[in-house]
């Protein structure tokens, strides 16, 4: 870089998302947290440990292969041509933003100083695979083997997650272009897979020993310690303001981005590249959790770790349309996406028998497909994209968002690419015996070993003499 | 080896050479490094569930009950 405007727009850009990696590194922590609070005392070192595990497992078959499906989908394949090389075929050629700068192998995936940003945009990226992971980890609890949940996080991380980003939520997808598919801050693209996916899981690997009395009446079991809960949702909504930056462009010139000639209007942008403000997203983050939290006060009788739950859920609800939305509106759609979430979290429990431990599915999954919902009918009318204003690629247009498309966009989201993919690799991992630890493990507990080989050594050390 | 054995040198070539990789082994071992990490992620699976199962199985033969734990909550 040997201009200094141009190195100190590109080197705030790249510290802005390495900024945002720090601040999501808070949702894993809280993740952890909260699991480890939500379960049993026999089994907390195990659960712990399958969710940090997930890390790992996450990022590297992220590097070797999760990002450059993000950048080969766009076009489904076969479904919509894409606006930089006009072809439905994968985009593996050597276009602006193609996948074959984002595979392994490829220079720039390393310290390159012709690149600043592809480093700390893949690790934005990254981290919300890890959240997507982490949001199916709390449902499962208690009973999983660690071998299936890596293979499941790998699947739901680094594989179905990135194509459902590379459909809806790239400024290329064919989701935007076909269906008008709005959702800026991930109501569906993370929380409605991650839900679907961790139903699809669950209704696989069954309840937990003891959840249902023989009449089939649901229980509650725990939190265990629920101020470790409430913490560690703390943290999540902490972690989530990067999440929301990170779902930003934080200074672009949209003028001959859209091909106007002679104007230049500098300013940031979501994940769409269409105009908005980290200031306006920051009125909605705020409200939405705030009737989110009012919500599920009011409907859970303030028992905490609903209260806390809630006010996550309404920002979940909200997150389609946040980069649009009044603070009200936002506020309001929050309060309805907990509501409609809290009844049927119980009423799928009820009927269906589903042990979801931490109220996932009802969380991220049934608030983010209302949110979707929701934003069609709030926003109809307004543009998918900017590339189709400003014509600058010739031969695509992109549909408005509409509701019929962003309750299609949900569906796809929840039970496309979410349940139906976590049901039928939960049925093979189960075919293999490999799902579900043994009945006598999970009445024991998984950390019998543990904690007996650490009473061993506590009795040793307490009658040692020298 | 190495990509870069003189700073001053690299900086002063034109700029589109100046703007490339640096880490060791550029543009010659890219492959092999990923071929390696393929085989350290599926090793890894392989290596974690074997031991998982052995200690699953062995717990399983113990037949605890659900309280036994407690005999094993250490004070320290």
């Amino acid at each position: 870089m040997t201009d200094q405007l141009g190195a100190l727009t590109t080197i705030f850009t790249e510290f802005y998302y390495w900024v945002t990696v720090v601040l999501m590194f808070l949702i894993h922590v809280g993740f952890c947290m909260y699991e480890v609070g939500a379960s049993r005392y026999k089994h907390h070192q195990h659960t712990l440990m399958k969710n940090t595990m997930l890390i790992p497992l996450v990022t590297v078959t992220w590097f070797l292969f999760g990002w450059w499906i993000y950048w080969a989908f766009p076009t489904g394949p076969g479904l919509a041509p894409s606006i930089m090389n006009e072809s439905t075929a994968l985009i593996t050629d050597e276009s602006a933003f193609s996948a074959t700068w984002y595979k392994a192998t490829s220079d720039l995936m390393a310290v390159n100083l012709g690149d600043h940003i592809s480093g700390v945009f893949w690790a934005a990226f990254l981290l919300f695979s890890w959240t997507a992971a982490s949001i199916v980890s709390g449902a499962i609890i208690e009973r999983i083997t660690t071998f299936a949940f890596g293979i499941l996080a790998i699947a739901i991380g680094s594989v179905f997650w990135t194509i459902d980003a590379a459909w809806g939520w790239h400024f290329d997808g064919w989701m935007l272009k076909l269906l008008g598919y709005h959702d800026a801050y991930a109501s569906g693209v993370i929380h409605a897979i991650a839900g679907g996916f961790a139903l699809g899981v669950l209704m696989v690997l069954g309840p937990r020993i003891g959840k249902f009395s023989s009449s089939g009446e649901p229980r509650n079991i725990g939190p265990r310690n629920p101020w470790l809960v409430t913490i560690g949702l703390f943290l999540i909504y902490t972690g989530f303001w990067g999440f929301y930056a990170a779902c930003n462009i934080p200074i672009f010139d949209l003028g001959p981005e859209y091909g106007m000639e002679g104007i230049s209007y500098w300013t940031a942008t979501n994940i769409y590249v269409t105009p908005t403000t980290l200031s306006g997203i920051t009125f909605n983050f705020l409200m939405s959790l705030s009737g989110g939290l009012l919500a599920g006060y009011w409907i859970a009788k303030g028992d905490p770790f609903w209260t806390y739950s809630s006010g996550l859920a309404g920002i979940i609800c909200a997150s389609a349309g946040n980069d649009l939305y009044h603070p009200i509106q936002a506020m309001i759609i929050g309060m309805i996406g907990v509501v409609i979430s809290y009844k049927l979290h119980y009423w799928v429990e009820r009927k269906f028998k589903i042990d979801d431990a931490v109220g996932a599915v009802a969380v991220h999954g049934y608030a983010g497909f209302i949110g979707l919902v929701i934003c069609g009918f709030v926003l109809n009318g307004y543009p998918s994209s900017g590339y189709s204003v400003g014509a600058m690629w010739d031969g695509t247009t992109y549909a408005t968002i509409n509701p019929l498309g962003q309750f299609l966009g949900a569906l796809i989201m929840f039970v496309v690419l979410g349940l139906i993919p976590g049901y039928v690799i939960a049925k093979v991992l189960h075919g293999m015996g490999k799902l579900r630890i043994p009945r006598e493990v999970e009445i024991a507990g998984l950390d019998y070993e543990m904690m007996e080989d650490a009473k061993r050594d506590e009795r040793a050390v307490s009658s040692a003499t020298r | 080896m190495a990509t870069v054995t003189n700073w001053i040198d690299h900086l002063n070539k034109p700029a589109e050479e100046v703007a490339g990789a640096i880490y060791p082994g550029a543009g010659s071992s890219e492959t092999l490094l990923v071929i390696l990490g393929f085989i350290i992620w599926i090793g890894w699976h392989i290596l974690t569930a074997k031991s998982e199962s052995d200690e699953l199985e062995r717990l399983a033969r113990k037949r605890h009950s659900a309280n036994d734990h407690r005999n094993n909550i250490t004070e320290w």
